[in-house]
């Protein structure tokens, strides 16, 4: 076991995943396979499209075992998004074994998760998944998903992330969707959401204002920027509205190299310092104390995970 | 004493005489006596066996003491840690009711077997966590022991939680902070969070820093901030106090709505500002702050007198 990157007993993961990057691709695109591998997206949703002119359900089982392994071919983790209004089809027809779990849309109560999570344990019994091994997590872009957000986390132990939807969040709040306040005005939704997550070992993952609701493709820079300031929000990852995006994402959503460097300098110090009978030493006018400590060692190992993450990912590119 | 002012509250090792023998002195209306993060695992039997004597020395110039104990060791602490003269006890990484629960029976046993009132030394949970902040509600009401104030939910352990470098120059801490200070408000407990201002720096130790952390917070009606280091002293005391023109505004304040009442009218103007019921409340307030902080002043200076002789 490499002490580096994994838990030790008893000890939680922060964050729990490393899924810095999440990419949107449509089943039915015929390059899927090629976009995916191209992408080193940490994770990629796939996309259902219904089609109207025959058995959707049907259509979609047949062709679901391909799109998983072909969205995988990267090192990517695989997830399907589910509506909510017709989840119990949608399941049938996509949880097939290569998927790391479902995306749920349109999640307004507790409920909704608890229905999912039984479906899911049935697949799993019947299609040679493991156990409990599908992971829940749930797209926010509705008011009652925000304000039941703690009832939803807690719903299953299945559950894992949130991921907002800002255009479909501020459409639902009847907000002006316009980029034009100098100010998030979901400022405190993404705080609210990032704690609720937080407070039962989750993750959620979202843009900063104003590329979140835009989420054009603004440019190397305002990408770097709004990613730095995501991740100081609290984000672990985010939707990658365009694959330009992903690297940015992948680079900014962990600790950087010179965070690292500190953290090292950080245990060193303390280390001293508890060895002469001190639990607060200076570090450059900083005070460093036991918590400070403990964080620079949970931060190391957060960045060595995001580094086997990347090695994993080249593997699966080789 | 008046323990309801409490505009800074400074930790205080008591295994390092440089800083437990100097307390007194600093001018602190509270001091945090510390058996957590600030000791060395090796040192905390040690430092638990300080606490008695270490409150008579850090009170000296009239402040309150509050004693800070370790979450995985309450066992071990609290009887160190509840004696006369203790005003609060603070229980770090506060996440559940039932462990606030726990720790106020402790304190009940030693409060009866120790003479001191049952009930009267205060508990205060630390948010440290966002599972403690999303908790906070259920945790206040865990326990019928009184609290005066509550806030935090931000900090080196809320960022470690959150997974967050601290010192952005934006509130990282929107929802937890202003969600324990509802959760407060909502229980008639003074909150004292809810205000964010910046300091990329990071530095603990600028008293321009603290003034301008005094003025925010002293404009949302909050009176309370912590400090790290002794520069930070003064200026929260001086800027979380009511300025002489607030007080002269809370007096024509009151005084003009008195007039208006024995009038029977509710609004009226004053130097071109409303005056109605809010503002007389307001103001009284205002005057209600004044005279708490003027009296804990008077009593820090006499204290201080007695101990200089």
């Amino acid at each position: 076991m490499n002490t580096l990157t994994t838990p030790g007993p008893g000890e939680q993961l922060m964050p729990k995943y490393i899924r810095r990057s999440v990419f949107v691709l449509s089943i039915d695109d015929p390059q899927l396979g090629e976009k995916a591998y191209a992408s080193w997206a940490d994770a990629i949703i796939l996309d259902l499209v219904k089609k109207p002119d025959r058995d959707w359900q049907q259509d979609l089982t047949s062709r679901m075992p391909a799109a998983i392994h072909a969205a995988a071919k990267g090192g990517a983790d695989v997830f399907v998004r589910i509506n909510c209004d017709s989840a119990a089809a949608e399941l049938e027809a996509t949880v097939f074994r290569g998927i790391s779990g479902v995306v749920l849309k349109g999640v307004t109560a507790a409920d909704d998760v608890v229905t999912v999570a039984e479906r899911l344990k049935i697949l799993e019994a019947s299609r040679g998944i493991a156990s409990a091994a599908l992971e829940i997590d749930v797209e926010v872009n509705t008011a009652g998903a925000v304000w039941h957000s703690l009832e939803i986390a807690r719903a299953s132990e299945r559950f894992g992330v949130f991921l907002i939807n800002e255009p479909e969040l501020c459409k639902n709040l009847g907000m002006q969707s316009a980029p034009n306040l100098d100010f998030d005005p979901l400022e405190y939704i993404k705080s609210q959401l990032i704690t609720v997550a937080t407070s039962v070992g989750g993750q959620a993952l979202g843009m900063s204002y104003p590329l979140g609701l835009t989420q054009e493709n603004a440019g190397d820079d305002v990408v770097k920027k709004a990613v730095k300031r995501a991740r100081d929000t609290g984000f672990k990852g985010a939707i990658c509205s365009h694959a330009s995006w992903i690297k940015f994402c992948n680079e900014g959503f962990r600790p950087t190299a010179e965070e690292a460097a500190y953290y090292v300098k950080v245990i060193e110090v303390f280390a001293e310092g508890i060895k002469r009978g001190m639990a607060s030493v200076p570090i450059d006018g900083k005070m460093i104390d036991v918590p400070v400590d403990l964080r620079a060692k949970l931060y190391l190992k957060w960045a060595n995970r995001a580094q086997a993450r990347d090695d994993e990912k080249t593997k699966a590119h080789q | 004493m008046n323990n309801r002012v409490a505009r800074v509250s400074m930790f205080v090792t008591p295994t390092n005489p440089r800083f437990i023998d100097k307390a007194w002195t600093r001018g602190g209306d509270v001091y945090i006596l510390d058996i957590e993060d600030s000791i060395a695992p090796a040192e905390k039997q040690r430092c638990r066996t300080l606490i008695r004597e270490s409150i008579q020395k850090a009170n000296k110039g009239g402040a309150s003491i509050y004693v800070r104990i370790n979450k995985p060791f309450v066992d071990a602490d609290l009887p160190y840690a509840v004696w006369p003269g203790v005003d609060r006890i603070m229980l770090p990484k506060t996440e559940s009711p039932a462990e606030f629960k726990r720790v106020h029976e402790i304190i009940l046993r030693l409060e009866k077997e120790r003479g001191i009132p049952p009930g009267t030394i205060e508990l205060y949970p630390m948010i440290e966590s966002a599972l403690g902040a999303v908790n906070i509600y259920e945790t206040l009401t865990a326990a019928p022991r009184k609290l005066r104030s509550v806030g935090g939910a931000g900090g080196y352990d809320m960022a470690m939680n959150l997974g967050i470098e601290m010192f952005a120059s934006f509130d990282q801490y929107a929802f937890p902070v202003a969600y324990v200070a509802l959760a407060a408000m909502a229980l008639d407990i003074e909150a004292t969070g809810g205000v964010f201002v910046p300091n990329p720096s990071g530095r603990v130790d600028q008293g321009d820093q603290a003034a301008i952390q005094a003025a925010a917070l002293h404009a949302a009606g909050i009176h309370h901030a912590g400090a790290l280091h002794p520069n930070f002293i003064q200026p929260l005391i001086s800027g979380l106090s009511p300025t002489a023109d607030e007080i002269t505004w809370a007096n024509k304040a009151i005084e003009t709505f008195d007039k208006l009442t024995t009038n029977g009218e509710s609004v009226g103007q004053f130097e071109g500002k409303v005056i109605d019921k809010y503002e007389n409340d307001m103001a009284q307030r205002t005057l209600d702050w004044a005279a708490a902080c003027a009296a804990k002043d008077a009593f820090k200076a006499s204290a201080l007198s007695r101990a200089q002789v």
